[in-house]
């Protein structure tokens, strides 16, 4: 953490809160192990929620080449949106972008009104 | 297998012995429920879901095979359509204000009807951050909607199976994990990761598709990899074939053939002597041995397979809009089944029911 600056109000809030040994909500805190080590911040380590998954799948398939992809990519271009898959390559409609295939029920058809979608700035 | 007499007038069932006729379930973008007469590849009726975007999911149906319970809107809530009339006639809403709960892949229905089954990932939404809490398997009551118990589970299960007596519920995750069917509290596991140790690596597997219900028997592609083997060997990379037995109970894991494709789901046929996979291929295995026997190109990756009951035909669904037909034993193309306006089935799992006509 040391060589991480914090940039906006939240992560500073989270860097004092770490210093003083409380969480952002001001609950105190234990951050170390029986040991007396920092403890590791858990992943969701779920199927769900979106996937902490890097695997490769878009780019090239397994073997290094592109045949065991889905083909066309249209195929599964809602079966990863669906389940939040792959979230920084295709829109996530479980959670954050539900409507973004509303103009394009069939995907091989429709794929042209899909658009890119961006995060809402807050603060 | 779930047999269904949804709409065997008296009058028929009198004069001559009732036919038994196999029909398909295919959900689609953005709220549809398409019931497919399965032997006349013809859409039978389509039912719309009110609020069920983007995709109806899962759908699993009611022994008396009149309703159908599915997963829907943003997979956070599951609707109970009542197939004739095509109404919802209950809703069971999983997420609260300040919970957020997604039911993905698993879900089924308890052998006798009563309950349902579901595999639930909830995150508490708190102000300033959201706190993912235990995942945990919740039983409804069918006939009400009501929640019943709740009990935590082992993350990462996808599909969940009742045994066929309903003692116990099946849910498919890193290990087979074995639940009591009454009360959802985990009562034993088998292993898959630490299958073949000493001879395979760690198997991968990932299951997303219910498909069991023909056979009575849940199956999966796995993948692994000599543990001995040449990482420039080919033949060193292992696909298997794991087979849970609903009635007895008993999982088989098996070496298959050398990983040059991958299959995305597969399926087991009523007498269980054949498993077939799919995905950009289909091909079919000898379901005892696991040895592959036949193998065609498709002309689109598909994610699901079934069969129908008399074993003849496959039913390839999933992706895109239209359900490929294929003959069981030599693989031939028969035809296809379009969904209406071609919708999207994405992630939906195709299921196979038989009613008396």
């Amino acid at each position: 953490m040391k060589h991480l600056t914090p940039a906006n109000a939240k992560a500073k809030a989270l860097d004092e809160a770490r210093a003083e040994g409380r969480d952002e909500d001001g609950r105190e805190q234990d951050m170390r192990d029986e040991d007396g080590r920092d403890e590791d911040v858990l992943a969701m380590n779920a199927l769900v929620g979106c996937t902490t998954s890097f695997d490769p799948g878009w780019e090239i398939d397994a073997f290094g080449g592109v045949a065991n992809l889905c083909q066309p990519m249209e195929a599964d271009l809602y079966g990863c949106a669906d389940p939040c898959w792959w979230p920084a390559q295709v829109a996530d409609t479980l959670n954050t972008y539900p409507d973004w295939t509303d103009k394009a029920p069939a995907a091989d058809q429709d794929w042209r009104h899909l658009q890119s979608v961006f995060p809402k700035l807050k603060g | 297998m779930k047999s269904l007499s949804l709409l065997a007038p008296a009058l028929v069932a009198v004069a001559a012995p009732a036919l038994a006729h196999d029909y398909l379930i295919a959900p689609t973008r953005p709220d549809r429920l398409v019931i497919v007469d399965a032997e006349a590849m013809a859409v039978d009726k389509v039912i719309t879901i009110p609020k069920a975007g983007p995709l109806p999911s899962l759908p699993v149906i009611t022994p008396d095979g009149k309703r159908i319970f599915i997963i829907i809107a943003k997979n956070e809530a599951i609707s109970e359509i009542d197939i004739e009339t095509g109404e919802e006639v209950n809703r069971i809403e999983l997420s609260s204000e300040d919970e957020r709960v997604k039911a993905l892949f698993g879900m089924d229905l308890s052998p006798d009807g009563t309950t349902l089954a579901v595999y639930e990932s909830p995150v508490k939404l708190y102000k300033n951050h959201y706190e993912v809490e235990p995942t945990r398997i919740a039983l409804y009551d069918a006939a009400t909607g009501e929640l019943k118990t709740r009990t935590e589970a082992p993350r990462q299960i996808t599909v969940l199976a009742y045994s066929a007596d309903g003692s116990k519920l099946y849910g498919m995750g890193r290990e087979m994990h074995v639940f009591d069917g009454a009360t959802g509290e985990k009562v034993g596991e088998m292993p898959i990761q630490s299958w073949g140790q000493g001879e395979y690596v760690q198997p991968d597997v990932l299951d997303a598709w219910s498909q069991f219900e023909v056979a009575d028997m849940v199956t999966t592609p796995f993948y692994t990899f000599r543990s001995d083997g040449d990482p420039n060997d080919p033949e060193a990379y292992r696909t298997g074939m794991l087979t849970l037995d609903l009635e007895t109970g008993e999982m088989v894991m098996k070496d298959a053939e050398a990983t040059d494709i991958f299959y995305f789901s597969t399926v087991a046929d009523a007498d269980r002597t054949r498993l077939y996979g799919v995905y950009n291929q289909l091909a079919s295995f000898d379901l005892a041995s696991a040895q592959p026997i036949k193998r065609v190109d498709l002309p689109h990756s598909y994610y699901t397979v079934n069969v129908s009951s008399d074993g003849k035909t496959l039913y390839i669904g999933g992706t895109l809009g239209d359900i490929g037909v294929y003959d069981a034993e030599t693989l031939e193309r028969k035809g296809q089944i379009d969904m209406p306006d071609g919708y999207s089935m994405s992630l939906a799992s195709i299921r196979l029911f038989t009613r008396d006509d």
